[in-house]
């Protein structure tokens, strides 16, 4: 059964610090991950969500951004200055999600998982907190930018709807 | 490197992204890029301009919703007005079997995001010098 371990996370960890420098110019920093329930409740404004699928397991990715963060990123990515958060600008969240996710599948497919593609879903309002529907436990990863904190979230469950 | 006024389709389903690779392609000095937003409204748009000012350049996305990139190359390769234009791929997917698919579906050159100005201008050298070889 696939599990939430430190083999199956870190390329998740990786494609993010790299999708962030690279693409955005901004250097993160990643805490001490935690089981959610475990530690304290993040929230974002602006997030973006992946489904995990392969043929043993299902699950998803997401990603919560400050909108001070976010707002950074976008301004580095796209060579502008922003001051809040447009309509426009929204895809951007699932794209940087999308980019991680597609490292993360790149490194954990040659280690046999066979995750399919998919395509994100952006999530936009005050104070989100993700609640996913799963009886098994979610890592949360937490981290820290000169613009403002923003977390992953990863949740499996073992057989596949 | 291809010439400025070279004519340019870029797909890609993200608003942010299609922003961003046009400004470092404006930033490069090209003056004619046009963008759709996936492979089923770039294809009647290569189709229609291919009989009048044809586009020169695609440069897509693989995983777009309705039709992804690799059913878009495969198209434009089977036109016989379409099938030498060049078609880089920019994307997220990045595993070796879509590498090979892809480059067995005839595309010109693939690039994985992420990505920096400096990549899109070095695969856009070696694409032009690819082409004129031909």
């Amino acid at each position: 059964m696939t599990t939430l371990n430190v083999n199956f996370i870190n390329p998740f960890i990786d494609g993010t610090l790299n999708t962030f420098k690279i693409q955005c110019a901004v250097e993160a920093s990643p805490g001490k991950p935690f089981m959610k329930g475990n530690g304290p409740t993040l929230t974002a404004e602006i997030a973006a969500t992946i489904g995990l699928a392969s043929k043993e397991f299902c699950g998803s990715v997401s990603i919560g951004f400050s909108e001070s963060l976010f707002l950074a990123l976008m301004g580095n990515m796209l060579g502008e200055k922003y001051t809040e958060i447009t309509k426009d600008l929204e895809d951007g969240a699932s794209e940087l999600l999308n980019i991680i996710f597609g490292q993360a599948k790149t490194v954990l497919n040659e280690k046999g998982y066979a995750i399919d593609k998919a395509i994100p879903t952006v999530i936009r309002g005050k104070g989100i907190s993700f609640n996913h529907l799963s009886s098994q436990p979610t890592l949360v990863v937490p981290f820290e930018t000169q613009h403002g904190p923003f977390f992953i979230e990863v949740v499996l469950e073992g057989q596949r709807n | 490197m291809f010439p400025a006024e070279t004519r340019i389709l870029l797909v890609d389903d993200m608003t942010t992204m299609r922003k961003l690779v046009r400004r470092c392609l404006t930033d490069l000095g090209f003056t004619s890029v046009t963008e759709a937003d996936d492979g089923e409204t770039a294809w009647p748009m290569l189709e229609s301009a291919a009989s009048t000012i044809p586009f020169q350049l695609i440069i897509s996305d693989w995983n777009m919703p309705k039709m992804q990139g690799i059913q878009l190359l495969k198209k434009v390769r089977a036109n016989e007005a379409l099938k030498t234009v060049p078609f880089i791929f920019l994307t997220a997917e990045t595993e070796k079997t879509q590498v090979m698919d892809a480059i067995q579906s005839g595309a010109t050159n693939y690039i994985s995001k992420p990505f920096t100005p400096q990549t899109l201008k070095e695969k856009l050298a070696l694409v032009h010098a690819q082409v004129q070889k031909k």
